[in-house]
């Protein structure tokens, strides 16, 4: 009798998982979405009210020399090495900053919510961060902003009122619709492709699925979107995934997007090692150092990106702004130092630029 | 005459326990400012509870010769089914938590069914319930996370009652009432027997099926409280919570002087080793020592500190 109601009880919790399996998740968060306009004419950026944080008596720091902790998503990856490399420029060049680089070596929520639970208690003056989940890392940003710490964001956003500002490499509407363009390019409008994500819960894929999904429906109708498969910023699984991608669906997926600078050089490895290079295009964000191989065999085209050095670089030259007081809220422009003056849109976000389109022809020009 | 041996080898690994620990709050005190005030020391505690109170019924698992590898899994689970319940089926968040808690619980259960009903090794049988239940997470999730709980649910994992924090009171009753369950009652007795010599307590006529279902749906009821509390102090719920606490559970339980063959350990010592750990994580991290650099020096440290123990045991039993 006892065994017959674990095994209803277990059987419920399967047919639950089961029943909810029916709604087809492509990785997109739930935020409103603003799509491009086909023909690529810029949208009219509203300006909206500052929606940040702001640290509770925070001492005057304007001039003085300042301790930052960088945390980024992981360490250990060309990408993040990137921006911390910016990052550490930055402070050598404006010399009154000190930046140390602490990350998880995993991208672990929890362990980088205890890693800055930790320098919060040491005591630093400025947290930089690229959030792996933007809602379970706002508590202990809000403690950051509490004990009067400068938070500003990069590259992987957290909930608005968590941070002072967030520097975005790009518009996300923006980057939508590179990648979408670049793929229609190789697999034609009404080509089927799949998405090889870090997980569905990452705000900046999220984010850029959300916003890909969006454009699509608008500008390419036709174009079929297989199946988005999570691949957590991991190199082997990345390449695992791509390869049961390309075994599942074989000839019906003429395409592959990868959305994170790990899952886009497994993809092309996938694609490459099963030989169906030219037959699946391979599309998606990457540094260049890691895609050039491929690139060079004309197995991927274009590879979609910013400069991450300058990304770190201008976050660094943000918090510097901010701990001075010279970046008040209601700013539209903010100074960072080499890049000139950057602009503040959607309340408390910097943009960088745009995307940048590696190809054959410039990939070789790039060190990162 | 055993009864003293054992209680004296023990007591020394406690002791040594003990020992290191007030050595570590020394040194790492030392290194850095900041360690040794109030609010660090109970932020960590804070910090540690989800991982403690696995711990605690892991103890009761590997004392009876056990292993639980699906602790972790399970906490993701009924993170999920808290999240689910209460934004797909509208659930109020009180009933959904108790639930998600009973859901933990059956998991557990489930896994105790298998372990004495079909005698698969325990090893085995929560090897393959720790990839089930993370893909039932995973399923019911459908990789979307679960936000916007009312402010009045973080009082668990963010609140504090009585200027200390919700979870070390409540860490800090499971410990009580685990220790005395497996030091002063019959069951803990029966949890030891089956750990020291199966065969012989079953001929004893003891229990052992009962307890054996009863200490891994602890496992899992403690799995899905951990859970629970997890999405309490990160706000939200992720099908990946939980990954990897199995280990840090068991590292703690065999630091702590329990046998991983049975028949051995204490309460007492899971919770000195829980906060050796939390200690060195924190203090090294404070003291500049980067995540990775960390991670060396805690593996260095537990080798060293089992082999101390190893050494004390050999010494004792002379």
């Amino acid at each position: 009798m006892k065994s017959t109601f674990y095994v209803t009880a277990l059987a419920a919790l399967v047919a639950g998982s089961a029943a909810m399996a029916q709604s087809a998740w492509t990785g997109g968060d739930d935020l409103p979405t603003n799509p491009l306009a086909c023909d690529g004419t810029p949208a009219a950026t509203a300006a909206l009210a500052y929606d940040g944080g702001s640290p509770t008596n925070a001492p005057d720091r304007a001039g003085k020399p300042i301790t930052v902790v960088d945390v980024p998503k992981l360490v250990g990856i060309g990408y993040c090495n990137a921006t911390s490399k910016g990052i550490a420029d930055a402070a050598a060049e404006m010399g009154n900053m000190t930046a140390t680089t602490d990350g998880p070596t995993e991208a672990n929520i929890d362990d980088q919510i205890t890693i800055l639970d930790n320098y919060i208690t040491k005591g630093v003056d400025g947290i930089l961060f690229a959030a792996n989940d933007p809602v379970a890392i706002a508590p202990v940003l809000k403690k950051a902003l509490e004990a009067g710490i400068n938070v500003v964001g990069y590259d992987a956003n957290s909930d608005p009122g968590a941070r002072q500002w967030f520097v975005n490499q790009a518009q996300f509407n923006g980057i939508a619709k590179s990648l979408i363009d670049n793929l229609v390019a190789e697999i034609g409008a009404d080509g089927s492709f799949a998405i090889v994500t870090s997980t569905f819960t990452t705000p900046n894929q999220a984010r850029w699925i959300s916003e890909m999904s969006a454009y699509s429906a608008l500008c390419y109708p036709d174009l079929k979107w297989l199946e988005t498969v999570e691949a957590q910023e991991d190199n082997i699984l990345s390449f695992n995934q791509a390869n049961t991608l390309i075994t599942k669906y074989g000839d019906e997926m003429k395409g592959i997007v990868g959305m994170t600078s790990v899952a886009t050089p497994a993809s092309a490895d996938a694609v490459t090692q099963s030989g169906n290079c030219g037959k699946v295009a391979v599309v998606g964000l990457a540094t260049p150092n890691a895609m050039r191989p491929y690139v060079q065999a004309d197995c991927v085209k274009s590879v979609v990106l910013w400069n991450p050095v300058d990304l770190g670089y201008a976050a660094a030259y943000v918090l510097r702004a901010a701990a001075d007081g010279t970046l008040q809220p209601g700013a539209t422009t903010v100074a960072a130092g080499k890049l000139g003056e950057l602009s503040i849109i959607n309340g408390s976000e910097v943009l960088l630029g745009s995307p940048f389109v590696f190809s054959k022809e410039n990939v070789d020009q790039f060190d990162f | 005459m055993t009864a003293t041996l054992f209680s004296r080898r023990l007591l020394s690994h406690e002791a040594m326990l003990a020992l290191l620990l007030a050595l570590a709050l020394f040194t790492l005190s030392r290194l850095s400012d900041s360690f040794l005030s109030s609010a660090n020391l109970l932020n960590q505690v804070r910090l540690m509870a989800e991982i403690g109170l696995i711990a605690l019924a892991m103890t009761l698992v590997i004392v009876t010769g056990g292993i639980d590898l699906s602790v972790g899994s399970i906490t993701g689970l009924s993170a999920i089914l808290l999240g689910v319940l209460w934004s797909k089926l509208g659930i109020p968040l009180p009933m959904a938590a108790v639930l998600a808690i009973a859901g933990g619980m059956v998991a557990g259960l489930a896994n105790g069914l298998i372990i004495t009903r079909f005698g698969v090794p325990p090893l085995i049988a929560t090897l393959a319930t720790m990839a089930f239940y993370r893909g039932l997470a995973e399923g019911l999730s459908q990789g979307r996370s679960v936000r916007g709980y009312p402010e009045s649910f973080y009082v668990l994992g963010q609140g504090d009652v009585l200027g200390v924090p919700t979870q070390v009171l409540i860490l800090l009753v499971a410990a009580i009432l685990v220790g005395i369950a497996l030091q002063m009652t019959a069951f803990g007795r029966t949890v030891l027997a089956i750990g020291a010599n199966e065969t012989a307590a079953r001929f004893s006529s003891l229990p052992v099926d009962r307890v054996k279902l009863i200490v891994y749906g602890f496992s899992g009821l403690m799995a899905g409280l951990a859970g629970v509390l997890l999405v309490s102090r990160v706000t939200t719920t992720r099908s990946d919570m939980g990954m990897g606490w199995e280990l840090d559970a068991i590292t703690a339980v065999v630091l702590g002087g329990a046998s991983i063959f049975g028949g051995r350990g204490t309460v007492l010592g899971t919770v000195l080793a829980l906060a050796l750990i939390q200690c060195l994580k924190n203090g090294l991290s404070l003291a500049g020592v980067k995540a990775d650099g960390t991670i060396v020096l805690i593996g260095l440290f537990l080798i060293a500190a089992v082999l101390l123990g190893n050494l004390m045991d050999r010494i004792a039993a002379r």
